[in-house]
């Protein structure tokens, strides 16, 4: 499962907010998408969910090889765990889990018992058992950043896609949370892409990261390939800044 | 004096605001506040339900042992039952066009969904007439094929349903607006389409700003005069809703049935009230 993404540019007005992005995400890879703010990397994760779609042209996207570039949102069912966690409140945890069972075609709709079953294997890899009945309001923000991943994954998605995933969490929970998420990704192997703008995050979780400025991609590699060779100023200042 | 002395040091410890009034003003501001609502709402209200019952509970039923109450009660039911779901349904789809979408003329529009507020009512009546009346625009045309809008049941639609548009939208729009559409998008990356996405996840989230809107709706759509009057034509047991038929009444000064029908009407709006707050509450809790 991955993620190809050729010559995508969008503009909001006059405002280049992506220019001529190519980009690939490997099967099983995590990757991070770095840069400031205003950089472009959510516009990037929303075009390739489908939520925003990139200007008309030769761009494309690619999930697996097949062609996505023209379908909407719901059909493209790109895993994406938005930064405000966006669960349904008025839902339980086990229904928010569910949801993306549920809404499937008659056909290929599981039945209820296996629902049920997929929930609880959820709840339980999200060490949430236990709290299927509980709403979202009832649940830290820990939590319900863990649920929104369960939510995700539900569907079994093609590529995972995160905003800004430990944005609105403190330090402490931040840290517990990025570990889990390596060891989780290390188990699904979905194709994921996590945006971030910060650095320590990105080099500690990521297999490769792509820097953003500006609506360009400034260099792809490893964390230890960008550490050691900054291929400009942009990225060298970058990295520094935070690294003092 | 006693008391006052014992009162006194009590007095001198409470924390003062500065925000707080004498006890003068306020005595004064709160009892003119109760005064005003006595006497323009509650005295009116006590004076319908007392004229309906002068001549006792018999009286009162009298009122509505008449085929042309009956009559225009049935109207009434009628008209609202037209004209709340269709303006439920346009409320929400101008609601979701004005709180979803960013184009050219949106604050136009939006003022537009205010128009029936300050446009009087029988504006909204002759503009029918001058489109569908006799001497009207398409008048000629709509006789030849023997279509009757205005002194008819869809002349007094046409006017309730512009008269009523305005709640359900406004009502919504800047709940729709204030919530986003975050859990929207959730739902569509999940592969929920655009209707599983409406009825699992948008109606839950605005169902008690829907309710209290159509609950409006309604209260109005049963009491509008003004704009019915007009294209109505007050044909006793065709055209005369109840409003219009209340007025009839009186004009014959036949009181006790005017006001018992009266009462209905302002039942519906004590109905509505209750309604009102019960869904208030429940859209502060949500």
């Amino acid at each position: 499962m991955s993620i190809h993404i050729h010559h995508i540019s969008k503009t909001f007005g006059s405002f280049n907010a992506l220019k001529n992005v190519d980009l690939e995400v490997g099967t099983g890879e995590l990757v991070a998408l770095l840069g400031p703010s205003g950089s472009g990397k959510t516009t990037l994760l929303r075009i390739i969910a489908g939520l925003e779609f990139a200007d008309a042209g030769e761009g494309s996207i690619q999930f697996h090889g097949v062609d996505v570039t023209n379908r909407s949102a719901y059909e493209r069912k790109a895993g994406f765990v938005f930064q405000n966690y966006a669960l349904f409140n008025h839902m339980t945890v086990a229904e928010n889990i569910a949801f993306g069972l549920r809404v499937m075609p008659r056909a290929t709709r599981p039945d209820r018992e296996d629902i049920d079953k997929a929930v609880t294997e959820l709840l339980r890899r999200i060490a949430l058992e236990g709290y299927g009945s509980r709403y979202p309001s009832q649940l830290s923000g820990g939590q319900k950043q863990r649920v929104a991943l369960a939510r995700a994954l539900a569907v079994g998605p093609q590529v995972l896609l995160l905003d800004e995933p430990f944005g609105a969490l403190d330090a402490k929970v931040r840290k517990t949370l990025r570990k889990w998420l390596r060891q989780f990704h290390n188990e699904t192997k979905v194709a994921t892409l996590f945006v971030t703008h910060d650095q320590d995050e990105a080099f500690e979780l990521a297999d490769r990261v792509v820097v953003l400025h500006e609506g360009d991609i400034q260099q792809i590699g490893s964390p230890q390939q960008l550490r050691e060779h900054p291929k400009n100023e942009f990225v060298a200042d970058f990295l520094d800044c935070v690294m003092i | 004096m006693a008391a006052i002395i014992d009162i006194q040091p009590q007095n001198a410890n409470r924390p003062r605001r500065a925000t707080s009034d004498s006890l003068i003003s306020r005595v004064l501001i709160i009892g003119a506040a109760v005064g005003f609502m006595g006497l323009m709402f509650v005295l009116p209200l006590v004076i319908i339900f007392q004229e309906a019952f002068r001549k006792g509970w018999e009286g009162f039923m009298e009122a509505f042992d008449d085929g042309a109450t009956m009559h225009a009660i049935w109207l009434t039911l009628k008209v609202a039952a037209i004209t709340v779901p269709l303006n439920t349904l346009f409320g929400l789809a101008a609601a979701w066009c004005v709180s979803r979408f960013q184009f050219r003329g949106k604050r136009f529009l939006t003022s537009l969904i205010e128009l029936p507020l300050w446009v009087s009512p029988v504006i909204a009546g002759m503009i029918y007439v001058l489109l569908f009346g006799a001497q009207g625009l398409f008048g000629p045309a709509l006789k030849e094929h023997g279509i009757k809008i205005i002194f008819a049941l869809p002349g007094i639609v046409l006017s309730t349903i512009f008269v009523t548009f305005t709640f359900v939208a406004r009502i919504l729009a800047p709940q729709m607006e204030a919530q986003g559409q975050a859990e929207e998008e959730a739902a569509m990356t999940l592969g929920a389409n655009g209707w599983q996405m409406f009825w699992r996840v948008t109606l839950p989230k605005i169902k008690w700003g829907l309710l209290y809107g159509i609950i409006l709706c309604n209260a109005r759509s049963m009491g509008e005069f003004g704009a019915v009057s007009v294209v109505s034509g007050h044909i006793r047991n065709k055209t005369n809703t109840v409003p219009l038929h209340i007025e009839v009444l009186y004009n014959e000064y036949q009181f006790v049935p005017a006001f018992a029908v009266a009462s209905m009407l302002a039942l519906l709006a004590l109905v509505t009230l209750i309604l009102k707050t019960l869904t208030t509450s429940q859209r502060r809790a949500a």
